[in-house]
């Protein structure tokens, strides 16, 4: 019995010895980016959810309960930047996929030297840097008659817009920079899954009596729909975060015309030094974001395969 | 259902960095009404193009179709009357079975219930009732296979084309499938073109066959008339497996001389026909199950007997497969499993003097008599 123990101990520190010769090694690998993961995302946003129910302070923190909570929700400013934040978010993401995926059915009637060229053209603005972006555009959008939109509507012959300045055109022309930004991405995975569907798909089509537009919205579009279901995703997550374009461009204004949650959580951390606000602030824009693309998921997902 | 008529068909590919590439050379064939007709061929030869420009998917560069009484060269597709079955199958994948099936009535604004009636009758010919409201993805190869098949029978169209569509099943699979489409073509009377690089489908399915070769048809027979009667040594060599022999010989005195060294008289009506290669090269065709180890050869096989070192033998249970050297070319013996063979013996072998074809080295054709 006693030998058996033994001999069972012995065999499991050498399977362990071969475990560690055959995987060791990957094992390695893999933690480096994992404990990157824990100490820089993990152990942060654990820290911050507690800070969420503290009054924090960098000498001393004191316990709040649900007090951060119970402020934001009476907070108007809070009920305004969502607001703001929904109107961005349903005013500029189907917008894009829709200009991603037209221009996407445009590029793919084209020769593959000339699709190669629109790729490359389309993506261009996907490298450059959101703040340099911004800095065009706030030339773009400069309120005096010189500025260059400004100077496109005297020559329509109507009056000069103070695009950024004015509460009624503020966040509508922040919506319109991300409507003429970048749909390099989504260009590029539509061209790809455009791509992927099998001609013979629209040939058996041809011969099955479909019209163009029965083809486009019974075979091209419903296939298309795993890559639509990513880019809304994907667009949804990016849009209740937008935070570069108002920080550089309206710093929120005129009047939280422009606030979207995620600079308000910057203000009340960074400006008001109000940490445990701004991470309960953030944790609620965290569980809309999950709510909203479980949500996306059970409603568009799809099962298609081909 | 209709005729299907080729008229100097000839189709050119136009490639900006590879040139002008001509799939096919002329081409010319009546295809009856209610026939079944094959083309095969080897990868490239044009037997698939072939197949599209009678769908309407290719415009033929030049020459005529005719499906049924009308020219359909500048018809879509849709207007042609005909309903394809693709290699890859082409189902909708987020469609159902049933709206899979219905697809094409749809688009023709037919009436609810004959759409449903057509369904209901495909299905049942082909046992996918319990199937209808699933995806393509939860089939089986052999599932899918039927319901691209179904989505033509619903089309009730003038001709059936087939483009390999047994090519992605596994073997059992496509035997099964092979008797299936048999039956179905019985059942239909309809006219069918079927395309496949593999002789055995050809053989068992086709009617007729028309084998393609480079662009080119080589020859539009029976099954039996390829196997028999080839017209020249691609189609000889094509049709038949293990496929025929090819000995380099020479005529000389009323006999055969073959490449090694082995002569036999030849029969008298074939010594007549081949006089005028007297002293020239010429090739011996035979197929492998009409060479006989010589103490199995029956009497009527005559005295073509060669002697040689067998090389290999392979033991397939049914028959045997003897290889051996006759001059340059390895040739092939289909022989009966209890034939003595030892490897590496020398052994006489019997050629069915009845069963040789010969053939010009030049023109690579068959001389006929």
């Amino acid at each position: 019995m006693r030998s058996t123990t033994s001999h069972a101990a012995g065999s499991g520190a050498a399977r362990f010895r071969q475990f560690l010769r055959n995987y060791g090694w990957a094992y390695a690998f893999i933690a480096v980016p994992v404990l990157l993961f824990l100490v820089f995302t993990l152990y942060p946003v654990g820290w911050a959810f507690v800070i969420s129910f503290q009054k924090y302070g960098i000498l001393k923190s004191t316990w709040v309960g649900f007090d951060n909570y119970t402020y934001m929700f009476k907070d108007d400013v809070f009920w305004k930047s969502m607001r703001n934040t929904v109107i961005f978010t349903i005013g500029t993401v189907p917008v894009n996929i829709l200009i991603s995926f037209g221009l996407a059915f445009l590029i793919f009637q084209l020769k593959q030297r000339a699709q190669t060229f629109f790729k490359a053209v389309l993506y261009l603005p996907t490298v450059a840097s959101g703040v340099t972006l911004s800095i065009v555009w706030i030339a773009i959008f400069d309120p005096t008659p010189s500025g260059m939109l400004n100077r496109l509507l005297i020559q329509l012959g109507l009056d000069p817009v103070i695009w950024l300045g004015q509460k009624s055109t503020a966040l509508f022309s922040l919506m319109l920079m991300s409507w003429l930004g970048s749909h390099g991405s989504g260009i590029i995975l539509y061209l790809a899954a455009m791509g992927g569907i099998p001609k013979s798909l629209y040939e058996a089509a041809d011969i099955d009596h479909a019209s163009g537009w029965k083809k486009f919205s019974r075979i091209t579009w419903p296939l298309l729909k795993p890559t639509t279901l990513y880019l809304l995703v994907t667009g949804v997550i990016t849009s209740f975060q937008v935070f570069i374009s108002v920080y550089l461009m309206t710093q929120g204004g005129p009047d939280f015309a422009t606030t979207t949650i995620a600079y308000l959580i910057y203000q009340t951390a960074f400006n008001f030094n109000q940490f445990g606000l701004a991470s309960a602030q953030a944790f609620v824009l965290a569980a809309v974001i999950v709510i909203v693309s479980v949500l996306q998921f059970k409603f568009f997902s799809t099962d298609i395969e081909y | 259902m209709a005729r299907v008529e080729f008229k100097n068909i000839v189709k050119v590919y136009e490639d900006e960095k590879r040139g002008s590439f001509t799939a096919v050379k002329g081409s010319s064939f009546v295809i009856e009404d209610r026939e079944f007709v094959v083309f095969v061929g080897p990868s490239g030869c044009g037997k698939t193009t072939s197949l599209r420009m009678i769908a309407g998917l290719e415009r033929q560069t030049s020459g005529d179709i005719r499906i049924g009484e009308r020219v359909v060269n500048d018809l879509h597709p849709k207007d042609r009357d005909i309903a394809m079955v693709f290699q890859d199958y082409a189902l909708y994948p987020h469609m159902t079975i049933a709206e899979n099936l219905s697809f094409g009535l749809r688009n023709l604004k037919r009436p609810k219930d004959e759409i449903e009636r057509k369904v209901k009758e495909a299905s049942s010919i082909l046992g996918l009732g319990d199937m209808l409201s699933r995806k393509p993805r939860e089939l089986s190869g052999g599932q899918r296979q039927r319901v691209a098949v179904g989505r033509a029978i619903v089309r009730d169209p003038q001709v059936f084309l087939f483009d390999e569509p047994l090519s992605n099943l596994d073997a059992k699979l496509r035997i099964q499938m092979r008797v299936e489409l048999a039956e179905l073509h019985k059942r239909l009377g309809a006219t069918i073109v079927y395309v496949t690089h593999d002789q055995v489908e050809a053989m068992t399915l086709g009617e007729r066959i028309v084998v393609m070769n480079e662009g080119e048809i080589q020859q539009i027979a029976s099954p039996t008339e390829l196997y028999n009667k080839p017209n020249n040594m691609f189609v000889a060599g094509f049709i038949g497996s293990p496929a025929m022999n090819f000995i380099d010989a020479r005529i000389g005195g009323g006999q055969a001389l073959l490449a090694g060294g082995t002569a036999f008289p030849l029969p008298e009506a074939a010594a007549r026909a081949l006089g005028a290669y007297e002293g020239k090269p010429i090739v011996l065709g035979v197929r492998p199950e009409h060479i006989y180890g010589e103490a199995m050869a029956p009497d009527r096989a005559g005295s073509a007997k060669l002697e040689a070192h067998v090389q290999v033998v392979e033991q397939l249970g049914a028959e045997s497969l003897v290889y051996f050297r006759v001059g340059e070319r390895m040739v092939t013996a289909r022989v009966h499993p209890e034939l003595p063979v030892a490897l590496g013996a020398r052994q006489t072998f019997v050629l069915d003097a009845a069963k040789l074809h010969w053939f010009d080295p030049q023109t690579e054709q068959r001389i006929v008599f």
